[in-house]
């Protein structure tokens, strides 16, 4: 079976999951927030990430789509 | 496939009239310029208060498919990339950020544009500033941000201007982002040494044939949502678009067959430039999804579509479990996959024909699976690690937290990389 055979249900289950979820969400307070204000809970990438983040978009042609090698740099060879 | 995307956004819309709260970045990948401040990250408690982030990295790779030599080369190549972030608060509702740092990089296949190993194209360094501006606006749910900033290192230059609208609802359930970038490039053309048809110029001529462009623009929507006291998710989106030089001029490309017009075929096979088309669209769609499972064991999970007009579609999921072995002290496996289809325009060392209206064998844009696993530890005490006098005044800084992270990364294609990166942050007065 092709890699994209398989992802293919794979992602069409994580969107409508997320489309699926977001009616089901409840209303939560300011003071109902302690777990979602941890630092782990944040929806980012972490600062200390960015290099990866950065030499990934290099090294894989459907990276980041961050405006592609744009600034050039590490890895653009 | 891209109607469910495109079905999702339209969906995801109309809720973000009741935008808000949840801290997002503006990209799905926080590179580029800094993005607006998120409504959560304008808490009354951190007016006054600068935050400092010294972030550094060595990098390290290897492999044999290095672009320079057609897709047969060496890929050796170590990168330092010391960076300072700085957030600083103006006054309770605007504050400047920037993003200030240097790329040291020594690469073993652009040794090989002039096949003299001592040639300077062996290392470079690239230097880069990144600042920005954002205001939140009297009803204190909605920011505006600006910023600007430019790359430059031996032979390319870049420029850009960014503009980002951030709104959350009354409730800080849920927040809409938008925003924009436009890069402007100049790339100077150095070609292979024995593709040069001119070698008698001056300065950066002299290894080419002048300059070329390229324009990028990006536009990027997030949007976050409260789910419950546990859970939150974002989708988000960065639709690229860039004209101009998409290739790189150094990488050689050699065919199976032979072309009248292009001579004697050298030692190789017979040589030419690497060409790309002109234009290139990305429609990425992202999903993050944090879970706080248990006391002890959270869950970070990530999975992005990407899919472009090169004919690359990709996949990639990243799942991270921070376990707090003590409330300040985390410790972070995480565990990256990635797979990709070939571009269009993409085939190995002497796959191409000369009949092919555009050819590259750069490995970036072929077909492969790539993993990351990695290990990261942050160490966060309630009153930070160490406080001192700062130079200005008498203030006293605080050394909040260190965070520590190593990853190993190897693709089907053979290329293996090792990264280590680490995050001091400091807050002064």
């Amino acid at each position: 079976m092709k890699l994209s055979a398989f992802f293919r249900p794979v992602a069409l289950g994580l969107l409508l999951a997320g489309a699926g979820a977001l009616p089901a969400c409840v209303s939560v307070a300011a003071y109902q927030k302690a777990y979602l204000n941890d630092e782990d809970m944040k929806l980012a990438t972490k600062k200390v990430e960015t290099p990866e983040v950065n030499f990934e978009s290099y090294r894989e042609g459907a990276g980041g789509a961050n405006g592609g090698k744009v600034g050039g740099g590490c890895g653009c060879n | 496939m891209r109607f469910l995307l495109v079905a999702g956004l339209v969906l995801a819309l109309p809720m973000s009239a009741l935008a808000q709260g949840t801290p997002t970045s503006n990209r799905l990948d926080g590179s580029g310029p800094p993005a607006a401040a998120s409504a959560a990250r304008l808490a009354p408690a951190s007016v006054g208060e600068t935050d400092v982030d010294f972030i550094s990295s060595y990098y390290q790779q290897n492999g044999d498919h290095g672009a320079v030599e057609g897709g047969i080369g060496t890929q050796h190549l170590t990168d330092v990339s010391p960076t300072i972030i700085l957030n600083v608060p103006l006054d309770s509702v605007a504050r400047l950020t920037a993003n200030v740092g240097f790329d040291y990089y020594a690469s073993a296949s652009t040794d090989r544009i002039d096949q003299v190993l001592s040639s300077p194209s062996s290392r470079d360094v690239r230097y880069h500033l990144d600042l920005g501006y954002s205001r939140t606006l009297k009803d204190k749910r909605t920011i505006l941000g600006l910023g600007g900033g430019a790359s430059k290192e031996y032979d390319y230059q870049s420029f850009n201007l960014a503009g980002s609208w951030t709104h959350g609802s009354r409730d800080g359930n849920r927040e809409l982002s938008i925003g924009g970038q436009v890069y402007s490039d100049q790339v100077t053309l150095i070609l292979p040494v024995e593709l040069r048809t001119g070698t008698t110029g001056t300065g950066n001529q002299k290894h080419g044939s002048g300059f070329d462009n390229r324009q990028s623009y990006n536009l990027n929507i997030v949007y976050s949502q409260v789910i419950s006291k546990r859970l939150q998710l974002a989708v988000s989106t960065e639709l690229v678009t860039q004209r101009g030089l998409l290739s790189t001029p150094f990488h050689r490309v050699y065919f199976y067959n032979s072309a009248p017009e292009l001579g004697t075929p050298g030692q190789l096979g017979t040589a030419k430039t690497e060409l790309l088309p002109r234009l290139r669209t990305k429609y990425p769609v992202g999903l993050r999804l944090n879970y706080y499972a248990t006391d002890l064991v959270q869950i970070r999970g990530f999975y992005r579509f990407y899919n472009d007009n090169f004919g690359i579609r990709a996949h990639t999921f990243e799942l991270e479990a921070p376990v707090k072995v003590t409330p300040f002290f985390t410790l972070y496996p995480f565990y990256r996959y990635h797979t990709q289809t070939a571009a269009t325009y993409f085939a190995p060392y002497l796959a191409h024909s000369t009949a092919d209206e555009f050819y590259s064998s750069d490995y970036d844009l072929a077909a492969f699976t790539a993993q990351k696993l990695g290990l990261g530890f942050r160490y966060a005490p309630l009153y930070g690690l160490s406080r001192f006098k700062t130079p200005f005044g008498d203030r006293v800084a605080k050394f909040k937290s260190i965070d520590l992270r190593y990853g190993h990364y190897w693709q089907t294609t053979g290329l293996t990389a090792n990264i280590v990166s680490v995050d001091f942050s400091f807050v002064m007065p």
